[in-house]
Protein backbone atom coordinates (compact mmCIF):
# COMPACT_ATOMS: atom_id res chain seq x y z
CA UNK A 1 0.00 0.00 0.00
CA UNK A 2 1.27 3.42 -1.15
CA UNK A 3 2.51 5.61 2.19
CA UNK A 4 -0.93 8.08 1.62
CA UNK A 5 -3.28 5.21 2.04
CA UNK A 6 -0.85 3.78 5.38
CA UNK A 7 -1.04 7.34 6.68
CA UNK A 8 -4.81 7.66 6.50
CA UNK A 9 -5.53 3.55 7.05
CA UNK A 10 -3.99 4.63 10.51
CA UNK A 11 -6.04 7.37 11.29
CA UNK A 12 -9.01 5.45 10.46
CA UNK A 13 -7.83 2.65 12.51
CA UNK A 14 -6.24 4.95 16.20
CA UNK A 15 -8.87 7.48 15.25
CA UNK A 16 -12.08 6.61 17.61
CA UNK A 17 -15.59 7.54 16.08
CA UNK A 18 -13.59 8.13 12.47
CA UNK A 19 -16.08 7.85 9.28
CA UNK A 20 -13.86 9.14 6.29
CA UNK A 21 -10.74 10.80 6.45
CA UNK A 22 -8.82 12.03 2.77
CA UNK A 23 -6.10 14.21 1.88
CA UNK A 24 -6.91 17.04 -0.74
CA UNK A 25 -5.64 19.51 -2.93
CA UNK A 26 -7.39 22.60 -2.22
CA UNK A 27 -7.10 24.94 -5.63
CA UNK A 28 -8.56 21.55 -7.56
CA UNK A 29 -10.81 20.31 -5.06
CA UNK A 30 -9.37 16.70 -5.91
CA UNK A 31 -8.62 13.85 -3.13
CA UNK A 32 -5.47 12.89 -3.82
CA UNK A 33 -6.11 9.57 -0.80
CA UNK A 34 -9.53 8.97 0.22
CA UNK A 35 -10.59 6.14 2.82
CA UNK A 36 -13.80 5.25 5.25
CA UNK A 37 -17.15 4.49 4.42
CA UNK A 38 -18.58 6.08 0.91
CA UNK A 39 -22.23 4.98 1.92
CA UNK A 40 -22.10 7.61 4.70
CA UNK A 41 -20.35 10.13 2.97
CA UNK A 42 -19.14 10.65 -0.61
CA UNK A 43 -15.45 11.85 0.50
CA UNK A 44 -14.63 13.16 -3.08
CA UNK A 45 -17.70 15.43 -2.71
CA UNK A 46 -16.53 16.56 0.46
CA UNK A 47 -13.47 17.18 -0.25
CA UNK A 48 -14.36 19.67 -3.87
CA UNK A 49 -16.89 21.19 -1.81
CA UNK A 50 -14.86 22.03 1.29
CA UNK A 51 -11.76 23.73 -1.07
CA UNK A 52 -13.66 27.00 -1.30
CA UNK A 53 -14.24 26.96 2.70
CA UNK A 54 -10.55 26.06 3.15
CA UNK A 55 -9.09 28.77 0.64
CA UNK A 56 -11.72 31.51 2.23
CA UNK A 57 -9.89 30.90 5.47
CA UNK A 58 -6.60 30.69 4.42
CA UNK A 59 -6.75 34.11 2.68
CA UNK A 60 -8.65 35.64 5.90
CA UNK A 61 -5.83 34.80 7.29
CA UNK A 62 -3.10 36.01 5.17
CA UNK A 63 -5.07 39.50 5.31
CA UNK A 64 -4.87 39.80 9.29
CA UNK A 65 -1.51 39.08 9.39
CA UNK A 66 -1.94 37.18 12.47
CA UNK A 67 1.28 35.32 13.23
CA UNK A 68 0.11 31.69 14.12
CA UNK A 69 -1.00 29.75 11.62
CA UNK A 70 -3.82 27.75 10.66
CA UNK A 71 -3.53 24.15 12.52
CA UNK A 72 -7.19 23.16 11.80
CA UNK A 73 -10.62 23.97 11.49
CA UNK A 74 -13.90 22.23 12.85
CA UNK A 75 -17.20 22.02 11.63
CA UNK A 76 -20.05 20.97 14.34
CA UNK A 77 -22.90 19.39 12.60
CA UNK A 78 -25.63 17.82 14.84
CA UNK A 79 -24.25 14.24 14.62
CA UNK A 80 -20.67 14.69 12.77
CA UNK A 81 -17.77 16.96 13.44
CA UNK A 82 -15.48 17.34 10.46
CA UNK A 83 -12.40 18.53 11.09
CA UNK A 84 -9.78 20.49 8.56
CA UNK A 85 -6.21 20.39 8.98
CA UNK A 86 -4.09 22.19 6.50
CA UNK A 87 -0.96 20.33 5.75
CA UNK A 88 1.88 22.58 6.57
CA UNK A 89 5.32 19.98 5.56
CA UNK A 90 6.74 21.61 2.20
CA UNK A 91 6.07 19.02 -0.02
CA UNK A 92 2.25 19.03 1.11
CA UNK A 93 1.59 23.00 0.42
CA UNK A 94 -1.91 23.84 -1.36
CA UNK A 95 -3.03 20.40 0.71
CA UNK A 96 -5.42 19.80 3.57
CA UNK A 97 -6.11 16.56 5.70
CA UNK A 98 -10.14 16.47 5.93
CA UNK A 99 -11.47 13.99 9.14
CA UNK A 100 -15.19 13.24 9.16
CA UNK A 101 -16.58 11.82 12.98
CA UNK A 102 -19.42 10.66 14.35
CA UNK A 103 -19.76 12.27 16.81
CA UNK A 104 -21.88 10.07 19.26
CA UNK A 105 -18.55 7.94 19.16
CA UNK A 106 -15.27 10.50 18.99
CA UNK A 107 -12.65 12.42 21.49
CA UNK A 108 -12.48 15.54 20.15
CA UNK A 109 -9.45 16.42 21.84
CA UNK A 110 -8.12 13.12 21.21
CA UNK A 111 -8.49 13.23 17.60
CA UNK A 112 -7.07 16.37 16.59
CA UNK A 113 -4.46 15.18 18.61
CA UNK A 114 -4.21 11.92 16.11
CA UNK A 115 -4.80 13.80 12.98
CA UNK A 116 -1.47 16.23 13.48
CA UNK A 117 0.60 13.04 13.80
CA UNK A 118 -1.09 11.67 10.57
CA UNK A 119 -0.03 14.56 9.00
CA UNK A 120 3.97 14.17 10.15
CA UNK A 121 2.89 10.40 9.01
CA UNK A 122 1.90 11.61 5.14
CA UNK A 123 5.16 12.51 4.25
CA UNK A 124 7.46 9.51 6.13
CA UNK B 1 9.65 28.99 -22.90
CA UNK B 2 5.90 28.89 -21.61
CA UNK B 3 2.76 28.74 -23.93
CA UNK B 4 2.44 31.53 -26.67
CA UNK B 5 -1.08 31.75 -25.76
CA UNK B 6 -3.25 31.65 -22.46
CA UNK B 7 -3.75 28.45 -20.95
CA UNK B 8 -6.04 26.08 -23.07
CA UNK B 9 -9.62 25.51 -21.93
CA UNK B 10 -10.45 22.12 -20.81
CA UNK B 11 -10.24 19.47 -23.70
CA UNK B 12 -13.67 17.90 -25.72
CA UNK B 13 -13.13 14.90 -23.27
CA UNK B 14 -13.61 12.05 -26.39
CA UNK B 15 -10.45 10.65 -26.48
CA UNK B 16 -9.13 10.54 -23.25
CA UNK B 17 -12.38 8.98 -21.84
CA UNK B 18 -11.77 5.96 -25.17
CA UNK B 19 -8.41 5.40 -24.04
CA UNK B 20 -9.74 4.92 -19.96
CA UNK B 21 -12.65 2.63 -21.07
CA UNK B 22 -9.96 0.49 -23.46
CA UNK B 23 -7.73 0.40 -20.34
CA UNK B 24 -4.80 1.28 -22.98
CA UNK B 25 -0.86 1.14 -21.89
CA UNK B 26 1.39 3.78 -23.25
CA UNK B 27 1.99 7.20 -23.76
CA UNK B 28 -0.07 9.92 -25.68
CA UNK B 29 1.44 13.10 -26.95
CA UNK B 30 0.15 16.08 -27.78
CA UNK B 31 0.99 19.72 -28.51
CA UNK B 32 1.06 20.81 -24.94
CA UNK B 33 2.31 17.79 -23.02
CA UNK B 34 2.30 13.97 -23.36
CA UNK B 35 0.48 11.41 -21.09
CA UNK B 36 1.79 7.91 -19.47
CA UNK B 37 -0.68 5.71 -19.39
CA UNK B 38 -1.00 2.33 -17.26
CA UNK B 39 -4.41 0.35 -17.94
CA UNK B 40 -6.03 3.51 -18.70
CA UNK B 41 -5.31 5.58 -15.27
CA UNK B 42 -2.45 8.29 -16.14
CA UNK B 43 0.53 8.04 -13.90
CA UNK B 44 2.50 11.11 -15.52
CA UNK B 45 2.15 13.66 -17.20
CA UNK B 46 5.01 15.72 -19.17
CA UNK B 47 3.68 19.32 -20.09
CA UNK B 48 6.23 21.97 -22.02
CA UNK B 49 4.08 24.84 -19.62
CA UNK B 50 4.47 23.45 -15.88
CA UNK B 51 7.52 22.60 -14.45
CA UNK B 52 8.02 18.80 -13.64
CA UNK B 53 8.73 16.65 -10.85
CA UNK B 54 12.67 17.29 -11.32
CA UNK B 55 12.29 20.73 -11.76
CA UNK B 56 10.42 21.14 -9.03
CA UNK B 57 12.50 18.53 -6.16
CA UNK B 58 15.37 20.20 -7.42
CA UNK B 59 14.15 23.81 -6.68
CA UNK B 60 12.93 22.73 -3.19
CA UNK B 61 16.40 22.15 -2.45
CA UNK B 62 15.38 18.17 -2.15
CA UNK B 63 17.58 16.65 -4.99
CA UNK B 64 20.90 17.71 -5.50
CA UNK B 65 22.36 19.28 -8.80
CA UNK B 66 21.91 16.35 -11.63
CA UNK B 67 20.36 14.31 -9.31
CA UNK B 68 17.52 14.20 -11.90
CA UNK B 69 19.41 12.99 -14.82
CA UNK B 70 21.20 10.50 -11.80
CA UNK B 71 17.71 9.07 -11.76
CA UNK B 72 16.46 8.89 -14.88
CA UNK B 73 20.07 6.75 -15.66
CA UNK B 74 19.67 4.74 -13.06
CA UNK B 75 15.86 3.55 -13.61
CA UNK B 76 17.24 2.27 -17.11
CA UNK B 77 14.89 -0.25 -18.50
CA UNK B 78 13.17 -1.29 -15.34
CA UNK B 79 11.23 1.64 -14.90
CA UNK B 80 11.91 2.59 -11.18
CA UNK B 81 13.35 6.21 -10.93
CA UNK B 82 10.51 6.96 -8.43
CA UNK B 83 12.55 4.24 -6.16
CA UNK B 84 15.90 5.08 -6.49
CA UNK B 85 14.93 8.99 -5.73
CA UNK B 86 13.58 7.24 -2.48
CA UNK B 87 16.69 4.47 -1.89
CA UNK B 88 19.21 7.29 -2.51
CA UNK B 89 17.87 9.21 0.68
CA UNK B 90 17.05 12.40 -1.03
CA UNK B 91 12.88 11.95 -0.09
CA UNK B 92 11.24 9.79 1.62
CA UNK B 93 7.95 7.85 -0.09
CA UNK B 94 5.59 9.94 1.18
CA UNK B 95 7.12 13.06 -0.32
CA UNK B 96 7.66 11.59 -3.42
CA UNK B 97 3.96 10.35 -3.36
CA UNK B 98 2.50 14.03 -3.05
CA UNK B 99 5.03 15.93 -4.56
CA UNK B 100 4.64 13.73 -7.61
CA UNK B 101 0.40 14.35 -7.61
CA UNK B 102 1.59 17.70 -7.57
CA UNK B 103 3.19 18.03 -10.80
CA UNK B 104 1.04 15.10 -12.31
CA UNK B 105 -2.15 17.65 -11.56
CA UNK B 106 -0.14 20.70 -12.53
CA UNK B 107 0.85 19.38 -15.89
CA UNK B 108 -2.73 18.15 -16.41
CA UNK B 109 -4.34 21.65 -15.77
CA UNK B 110 -2.18 22.73 -19.62
CA UNK B 111 -1.95 18.88 -21.02
CA UNK B 112 -5.44 18.36 -21.19
CA UNK B 113 -6.42 19.93 -24.13
CA UNK B 114 -5.68 17.65 -26.76
CA UNK B 115 -7.39 17.58 -30.05
CA UNK B 116 -7.10 14.15 -31.45
CA UNK B 117 -5.78 14.77 -34.88
CA UNK B 118 -2.50 16.44 -32.94
CA UNK B 119 -2.33 13.34 -30.62
CA UNK B 120 -0.07 10.23 -31.35
CA UNK B 121 -0.11 7.03 -29.66
CA UNK B 122 2.75 4.89 -28.96
CA UNK B 123 1.56 1.71 -26.88
CA UNK B 124 3.31 0.17 -24.21
CA UNK B 125 6.04 2.96 -23.63
CA UNK B 126 6.65 3.72 -20.18
CA UNK B 127 8.24 6.36 -17.99
CA UNK B 128 11.50 6.26 -16.05
CA UNK B 129 9.44 7.35 -13.12
CA UNK B 130 8.06 4.08 -13.17
CA UNK B 131 4.06 4.22 -11.50
CA UNK B 132 3.96 6.17 -8.83
CA UNK B 133 0.40 6.60 -8.08
CA UNK B 134 -1.95 7.15 -10.97
CA UNK B 135 -4.96 8.79 -11.46
CA UNK B 136 -7.91 8.28 -13.08
CA UNK B 137 -8.86 10.25 -16.67
CA UNK B 138 -12.43 11.75 -14.76
CA UNK B 139 -10.44 12.62 -11.57
CA UNK B 140 -8.23 14.54 -13.53
CA UNK B 141 -10.92 16.80 -15.56
CA UNK B 142 -13.14 17.05 -12.48
CA UNK B 143 -9.51 18.66 -10.54
CA UNK B 144 -8.60 20.67 -13.70
CA UNK B 145 -12.14 22.03 -14.76
CA UNK B 146 -12.31 23.58 -10.95
CA UNK B 147 -8.93 24.73 -11.54
CA UNK B 148 -10.40 26.24 -14.72
CA UNK B 149 -13.15 28.06 -13.21
CA UNK B 150 -11.25 29.72 -10.58
CA UNK B 151 -8.73 31.35 -13.27
CA UNK B 152 -11.79 32.13 -15.23
CA UNK B 153 -12.84 34.37 -12.52
CA UNK B 154 -10.01 36.18 -12.96
CA UNK B 155 -10.43 36.47 -17.08
CA UNK B 156 -10.19 40.68 -17.41
CA UNK B 157 -6.51 39.95 -16.34
CA UNK B 158 -5.84 37.28 -18.35
CA UNK B 159 -3.52 39.43 -20.05
CA UNK B 160 -1.08 38.92 -17.75
CA UNK B 161 -0.41 35.28 -18.30
CA UNK B 162 1.72 35.53 -20.85
CA UNK B 163 3.23 39.02 -20.63
CA UNK B 164 6.57 39.71 -18.70
CA UNK B 165 5.65 40.18 -15.05
CA UNK B 166 6.48 43.94 -14.23
CA UNK B 167 5.66 44.63 -10.45
CA UNK B 168 3.44 48.59 -9.80
CA UNK B 169 6.14 49.25 -7.42
CA UNK B 170 3.14 50.56 -5.02
CA UNK B 171 3.45 49.22 -1.24
CA UNK B 172 2.76 45.62 -1.14
CA UNK B 173 -0.01 45.48 1.43
CA UNK B 174 -0.94 43.13 4.17
CA UNK B 175 -3.25 41.09 1.96
CA UNK B 176 -0.99 38.73 0.32
CA UNK B 177 0.26 35.99 0.63
CA UNK B 178 3.86 34.96 1.41
CA UNK B 179 3.24 33.25 -2.02
CA UNK B 180 2.73 36.60 -4.12
CA UNK B 181 5.22 38.30 -2.06
CA UNK B 182 7.69 35.54 -3.34
CA UNK B 183 6.46 36.46 -7.03
CA UNK B 184 6.84 40.06 -6.61
CA UNK B 185 10.01 39.68 -5.20
CA UNK B 186 11.15 37.84 -8.43
CA UNK B 187 9.51 39.46 -10.41
CA UNK B 188 11.42 41.97 -12.83
CA UNK B 189 9.70 42.96 -16.14
CA UNK B 190 11.36 40.26 -18.14
CA UNK B 191 10.15 36.73 -17.15
CA UNK B 192 6.36 35.76 -17.89
CA UNK B 193 4.81 34.08 -15.45
CA UNK B 194 5.66 30.88 -16.59
CA UNK B 195 9.41 31.32 -16.90
CA UNK B 196 8.85 32.66 -12.80
CA UNK B 197 7.50 28.98 -12.64
CA UNK B 198 9.60 27.35 -14.19
CA UNK B 199 12.58 29.64 -12.10
CA UNK B 200 11.10 28.69 -8.19
CA UNK B 201 10.12 25.25 -9.55
CA UNK B 202 6.41 25.64 -8.74
CA UNK B 203 3.28 25.24 -9.71
CA UNK B 204 2.42 27.13 -13.01
CA UNK B 205 -1.51 27.20 -12.08
CA UNK B 206 -0.87 28.34 -9.29
CA UNK B 207 1.34 30.86 -10.26
CA UNK B 208 -1.02 31.92 -13.07
CA UNK B 209 -3.54 32.57 -10.39
CA UNK B 210 -1.32 34.34 -7.94
CA UNK B 211 -0.17 36.95 -11.16
CA UNK B 212 -3.70 37.15 -12.12
CA UNK B 213 -4.86 38.12 -8.75
CA UNK B 214 -1.93 40.38 -7.81
CA UNK B 215 -2.77 42.23 -11.49
CA UNK B 216 -6.59 42.46 -10.13
CA UNK B 217 -4.80 44.22 -7.23
CA UNK B 218 -2.88 46.56 -8.86
CA UNK B 219 0.07 44.84 -7.55
CA UNK B 220 1.68 44.24 -11.55
CA UNK B 221 0.83 45.74 -14.30
CA UNK B 222 -0.50 44.14 -16.98
CA UNK B 223 -0.07 45.41 -20.59
CA UNK B 224 -2.37 47.50 -22.44
CA UNK B 225 -5.15 46.34 -25.25
CA UNK B 226 -3.25 47.33 -28.63
CA UNK B 227 -3.38 50.62 -29.22
CA UNK B 228 -6.45 51.26 -31.49
CA UNK B 229 -6.26 53.06 -35.16
CA UNK B 230 -6.69 56.71 -35.54
CA UNK B 231 -10.20 57.59 -35.56
CA UNK B 232 -11.73 59.26 -38.54
CA UNK B 233 -14.16 62.14 -37.78
CA UNK B 234 -17.43 61.37 -39.78
CA UNK B 235 -17.09 62.85 -43.26
CA UNK B 236 -13.48 63.70 -42.73
CA UNK B 237 -11.13 63.04 -45.86
CA UNK B 238 -7.42 63.26 -45.72
CA UNK B 239 -6.67 65.57 -48.77
CA UNK B 240 -9.15 68.27 -47.83
CA UNK B 241 -7.75 71.72 -47.24
CA UNK B 242 -6.55 73.09 -44.27
CA UNK B 243 -9.39 75.40 -42.58
CA UNK B 244 -8.18 78.57 -42.58
CA UNK B 245 -6.08 79.99 -40.07
CA UNK B 246 -7.76 83.45 -39.98
CA UNK B 247 -11.34 81.83 -39.92
CA UNK B 248 -13.72 84.95 -38.44
CA UNK B 249 -15.60 82.57 -35.99
CA UNK B 250 -14.26 79.07 -34.30
CA UNK B 251 -14.74 76.15 -37.36
CA UNK B 252 -17.64 74.37 -36.51
CA UNK B 253 -18.21 71.14 -34.94
CA UNK B 254 -17.99 68.33 -36.97
CA UNK B 255 -21.23 67.04 -38.35
CA UNK B 256 -22.45 63.93 -39.62
CA UNK B 257 -23.32 64.72 -43.44
CA UNK B 258 -26.25 62.67 -44.31
CA UNK B 259 -27.65 63.34 -48.00
CA UNK B 260 -31.07 64.39 -47.59
CA UNK B 261 -32.21 61.44 -49.38
CA UNK B 262 -32.03 59.49 -45.98
CA UNK B 263 -34.05 61.93 -44.02
CA UNK B 264 -36.54 59.69 -43.92
CA UNK B 265 -39.17 58.48 -41.48
CA UNK B 266 -39.04 54.70 -43.06
CA UNK B 267 -37.73 52.51 -39.64
CA UNK B 268 -35.65 50.60 -42.31
CA UNK B 269 -33.10 53.03 -44.11
CA UNK B 270 -33.32 55.18 -40.44
CA UNK B 271 -31.55 51.82 -39.14
CA UNK B 272 -29.17 51.49 -42.05
CA UNK B 273 -28.55 55.08 -41.65
CA UNK B 274 -27.84 54.55 -37.84
CA UNK B 275 -25.60 51.57 -39.00
CA UNK B 276 -23.62 53.80 -41.42
CA UNK B 277 -23.31 56.38 -38.65
CA UNK B 278 -22.23 53.97 -36.25
CA UNK B 279 -19.17 52.03 -39.10
CA UNK B 280 -17.89 55.51 -39.75
CA UNK B 281 -17.40 56.40 -36.45
CA UNK B 282 -15.47 52.95 -35.37
CA UNK B 283 -13.17 53.68 -38.26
Amino acid sequence: MAQMETALSDAMSSIEGAVGVALVDYTSGMALAALGDNQALDLNVAAAGNTDVVRAKMRTMEMLELTGSIEDMLITLTNQYHIIRPVTGKSGQGLFLYLVLDRKRANLALARHRLAKVETDLEV
Amino acid sequence: MGLPISPPPPAPAGLLDRFAAERVTGALSGPHGCFYFLDGAVYCIESTAAPGLGSRLTAAGKLPPQGWEHAAEAAGERRTGGRFLVEEGWLTQGELEICHLAALLDAAFFALELPPEAASFTPGTAHWLGVIRPVSITALQQATARRRALLDRLQPWAAADTSPVIPAGTPVPAATTRRQRRLLDRADGRHTPYELARLLGESAFATLLDIRLLAAAGLVLVPPPPAPLPRRRPGACLDAPPAPATAPHPAPAPQRSVPDIFDTTDPNIALLVRLRTALEEEL
